[in-house]
């Protein structure tokens, strides 16, 4: 399986956080959601980020894909400072650089698995119908293109959102507990596409709860309270 | 396979099917009224103008009684409930203002079809008076000459020459002469020689009505006034046609105004509920947003999305309405035919592009700005925020 990505920059950093924190305004409290977190994820790597519920998992994983700014410390993706980038910035960053997979797939209801897969493409004014029916390939769903989310499986619906976020050849996929909503079994054949993914080049940072998940993961950062608990790639694991 | 603005805002039809159509029924029934009603103005108007030039006279001068009724039965044809005397039209000639006097006397007579044949006896003054006839053949000159409508004509398969029988009226007639189509009541009318009317119907002596053409159309109040004032005046009711036109014409102009009102209200109350229903289905689609906007919408991509579904509802809605209303306007017609006092006979619903541009520019200018306000909450949605929101909420 080929990911697709052509990551043509020389550097080999695509990640780079230093102090990183997020803070948030609830009524009158402030709550600390990541607490000066540092890390590098190079060009290739396949990260599993664990930790407990509330650990800050989903807000770095926002941070990663530019849904939001940090509120200290420094993350560079692919070279753009997230943290100077105004909203307009940010967008174009997510629409060109990152793609989502969310556990709860998060496809348009309205519209038919290549509809679907093609629909970023709209966003960022390059259509592309060829791209489409290679991802349709790709994923497996040549026989499913036409059909809509409703008529799909839980397995079927994920392929379908993993296709969406490879549509403009983004250098990071993010997955936001990518296995969440799906049996064993299912869950194993969107691991077996992520790791078809990664083997091709593509960066991959998993938010998960599943153990095979991780531990299909070349690398596992695991937060606990909003700070950086363990890095596998500090322990000498990184590969 | 790769959608287009237009393709993702159609397939929004497809989440909501039921909502949808009562949204866009809100819209169509609205416009339908409100194009409906500009084109019974319209109509009407044009109708009115029409049967004042047809008519060619000033003035209408008829038995004591309704006005209204009496121009009516003047113009469309029926049967008279009281006459006046011949004698009356020296009298009306005597008057200084008036140009030419054309006496006519008016009987309907029934048909088994339930339509009537309309026959009325005049003089030649008529020629004088309608001036836009076009005959084949001529004027009626002798006693059992027949002039007849186009309409009459072509029903009976009458042709110049022939000798035919005329409902209500006696004996075989001549066809002398053939009116051109005149768009007007003229066409379903039988014209003949006024004595030979008197006499076969039994009425010598008598008039049911009589057009009137001033030498001044402009002095037409002191002209009624010097006509009321003769001495057969208080015998006669003189009808002055502009006025009484206009008359009518201010009576369904005041209703107008009343009812666009309601209509333009109604049309305001479709195109709420329009953004009512799109700010409904923003708050279910607040977690498709931020899926969206993770995907790399824009918060102007999010705008013109939500925007553009209020505007297409109201595009849809109004192109429903236009063709319903278009489809309806036989049976509006023929209500209002019922209903009003005065009608004339050319068509009454007038629909036309100028009107149906006018429904969809209004349409549009409301829905643009209906579609502000859920475009504009869309688009300021936090991403992360509408990503963990509930499905569905």
């Amino acid at each position: 399986m080929n990911p697709m990505p052509d990551p043509s920059s020389s550097n080999p950093v695509l990640i780079a956080a230093q102090g990183l924190s997020k803070s948030y305004r609830r009524g009158r409290e402030s709550v600390m959601a990541l607490h000066g977190v540092s890390f590098e994820i190079l060009r290739g790597e396949f990260v599993a980020i664990t930790g407990p519920s509330g650990s800050g998992k989903t807000t770095l994983l926002n941070l990663l894909g530019a849904m939001d700014s940090p509120s200290s410390g420094s993350l560079l993706i692919d070279g753009e400072d997230v943290g100077s980038l105004t909203e307009a910035g940010r967008t174009l960053l997510r629409r060109h650089h990152v793609g989502f997979v969310f556990q709860h797939f998060g496809l348009v209801p309205t519209l038919t698995v290549a509809e679907n897969i093609g629909l970023p493409s709209l966003f960022a004014r390059r259509p592309d119908p060829a791209r489409v029916s290679e991802l349709v390939r790709v994923v497996g769903l040549e026989h499913r293109q036409g059909h809509y989310p409703s008529e799909l499986s839980g397995g079927e619906m994920q392929r379908t959102a993993i296709a969406r976020a490879l549509m403009n050849r983004p250098s990071l996929l993010l997955a936001d507990e990518p296995t969440g909503n799906l049996d064993s079994v299912t869950g194993e054949s969107i691991l077996e596409v992520f790791r078809q993914l990664n083997l091709g080049g593509l960066t991959l940072v998993v938010v998960t709860h599943n153990e095979s998940l991780a531990a299909a993961a070349g690398r596992r950062i695991e937060l606990k309270d909003g700070q950086l608990r363990v890095d596998s790639a500090s322990a000498g694991s990184r590969g | 396979m790769n959608p287009s603005w237009l393709h993702l805002v159609l397939k929004e039809f497809r989440r909501r099917p039921v909502r949808s159509a009562v949204t866009l029924l809100g819209i169509a029934v609205a416009v339908a009224a409100l194009a409906s009603l500009l084109a019974f103005e319209r109509g009407y108007r044009r109708g009115l103008a029409s049967e004042l030039e047809r008519l060619g006279a000033h003035v209408l001068v008829v038995p004591k009684g309704c006005p209204f009724d009496a121009a009516s039965i003047a113009l469309h044809g029926a049967n008279w409930p009281c006459y006046l005397r011949e004698s009356y039209l020296k009298e009306v000639r005597s008057v200084p203002d008036v140009a030419m006097a054309a006496p006519a006397l008016m009987q309907a007579t029934p048909q088994a079809d339930g339509s009537s044949m309309v026959v009325v006896g005049v003089t030649p003054e008529m020629l004088g008076l309608k001036t836009g006839w076009k005959l084949d053949g001529r004027f009626p000159q002798e006693g059992r000459e027949i002039l007849v409508g186009s309409g009459v004509s072509r029903r009976q398969a009458w042709r110049l020459g022939d000798q035919v029988e005329v409902p209500g009226l006696s004996g075989r007639w001549s066809v002398a002469g053939i009116l051109d189509p005149t768009g007007g009541a003229d066409d379903g009318f039988v014209f003949l020689p006024l004595e030979e009317a008197q006499r076969v119907l039994g009425r010598e002596g008598v008039l049911t009505h009589i057009l009137v053409k001033l030498r001044d159309p402009e002095a037409l109040d002191g002209a009624v006034g010097r006509l009321r004032g003769c001495n057969a005046g208080m015998d006669m009711n003189i009808v002055p046609l502009t006025h009484l036109f206009r008359t009518i014409q201010g009576m369904i102009r005041s209703t107008r105004t009343w009812l666009v009102a309601v209509g333009l209200m109604a049309l305001v109350a479709a195109i709420t509920g329009v953004c009512n229903a799109v700010l409904m289905a923003l708050s279910e689609r607040t977690r498709e947003v931020g899926v969206l906007r993770a995907m790399g919408a824009s918060p102007g991509d999010v705008f013109r999305l939500f925007w553009l579904e209020t505007l297409l509802n109201c595009v849809v809605g109004t192109a429903l309405g236009l063709f319903a209303a278009a489809s309806v306007s036989r049976v509006v017609e023929s209500w209002l035919r019922s209903q009003l006092p005065f009608t004339p006979t050319d068509p009454l619903v007038r629909m036309g592009p100028d009107i149906i541009g006018l429904c969809m520019v209004g349409a549009l200018c409301l829905g643009s700005l209906a579609g502000v306000l859920p475009a504009w909450r869309a688009s300021r949605l936090s991403p992360q925020e509408a990503i963990r929101t509930p499905a569905g909420r």
